[in-house]
């Protein structure tokens, strides 16, 4: 545990704030909270910022947590982009487990707050929005900018996670089956784990 | 509209959307949700919950958790969606919690790490995928590849942050697409 946290301290010159300090915890609910209503296309466009926050500016976790935390939010059952929950835990868990759970909570809670305010409105007056011009022009403008960052995040997290030949030729092989197949990417990760474990990929 | 049952209560609405995160560990969460909110429980016909997956993916948040709202809403308004919320988060997440706090004692041990060597090679390899999904319903349209291909370069080779880039590149991909006379 410590040695990770000295590394993650080390590759940066920010610094880890206390979230036991109910300001800073406020901080990090605010930045979440005002993330919420920009997550386009189901979320995941956010994970650049996720990962601008967690490990550029507030230095919770270094890129390589940041990609296996991705990972274990999406083998994990249940709605995807609950990475936000593992994130305000990294946040944390260095002060234990109790404020790790907290932060998590915490995260979670001021990701999903505002859109799910904005969700009830929508649900409420659909009727009423659905012929708008408003409502076809933010469908029509806003899916070509998602297409662009959902891009921009899978380049960043295929950065992130290969750094050898057979590590970016699993993850090629791995696209191609999720767009050709209707495989369980559970099976993808496993059969990926197994080969971690014999040391066929490394990073 | 086939024959639909009584609006749910609050206490049944948590339970209902429980049941769909139980039914879909392992995945295949929407199908599931149609199966026990169209089928079984007919709390909703099937027109009515394909309108709700529209709102859900048109609104910002992730799809699987608008629905809920969605669905929580349409029968007790703001306590209605707090209730379905609960209940489709309430056990992936506290099983989540539970992976993360494995995962941050665990981690630095050397089988584990190994491991998540392997896994994260996969999970790149689904996160590379995603725009690839949607790539084809753009592809006939230059503009929208060149909004896509600014936004991309924005991000990559700029480093520009998501919420000054849709700030600037929303609301002219709006006026682009505004609707100029057409009615549906």
């Amino acid at each position: 545990m410590s040695a990770s946290l000295a590394a993650s301290a080390g590759s940066a010159a920010c610094q880890a704030l206390q979230l036991s300090d109910w300001r800073q915890l406020l901080a990090v609910i605010w930045d979440f909270l005002s993330l919420s209503l920009f997550s386009l296309g189901g979320g995941n466009t956010l994970l650049n910022e996720y990962h601008h926050m967690a490990v550029d500016q507030y230095c919770w976790l270094t890129s390589r947590q940041f990609a296996e935390i991705y990972a274990i939010a999406e083998a994990a059952p249940g709605p995807s982009s609950m990475i936000v929950g593992l994130l305000g835990m990294g946040a944390a868990v260095r002060e234990g487990p109790f404020w790790g759970v907290i932060s998590g909570v915490a995260a979670e809670i001021a990701i999903l707050l505002p859109s799910t305010l904005l969700m009830v409105v929508a649900a409420l007056s659909w009727n009423r929005l659905r012929h708008s011009p408003w409502r076809v022009a933010f469908e029509r403008g806003l899916g070509p900018i998602t297409l662009g960052i959902l891009f921009a995040v899978g380049l960043k997290i295929l950065r992130i996670s290969d750094h050898d030949t057979p590590a970016y030729a699993v993850s090629l092989v791995v696209c191609v089956l999720m767009l050709r197949t209707k495989i369980s990417p559970l099976w993808f990760m496993t059969v990926a784990g197994v080969m971690g474990a014999l040391g066929l990929v490394n990073r | 509209m086939a024959e639909v049952a009584p609006a749910p209560t609050h206490w049944q609405l948590f339970l209902g959307m429980q049941q769909v995160a139980l039914s879909s560990f392992g995945g295949g969460l929407s199908a599931w949700s149609e199966r026990i909110v169209v089928e079984e429980r007919q709390w909703m016909s099937k027109e009515e919950f394909i309108t709700g997956l529209t709102v859900a993916r048109l609104f910002p948040g992730p799809n699987q958790i608008n629905m809920a709202v969605y669905i929580g809403s349409r029968f007790g308004g703001l306590s209605g969606a707090i209730a379905a919320l609960l209940g489709i988060l309430l056990l992936p997440f506290s099983l989540l919690m539970l992976l993360g706090l494995g995962y941050y004692y665990l981690h630095t041990t050397l089988a584990v790490d190994r491991v998540l060597a392997g896994v994260i090679t996969a999970s790149a390899g689904m996160a590379l995928s995603m725009g690839f999904k949607i790539a084809g319903a753009y592809s006939r349209d230059p503009v929208a590849m060149l909004l896509a291909g600014v936004s991309f370069l924005a991000m990559t080779v700029f480093h520009v942050r998501l919420v000054p880039l849709v700030l600037v590149a929303g609301p002219l991909a709006m006026a682009w697409y505004w609707p100029r006379g057409e009615r549906k």
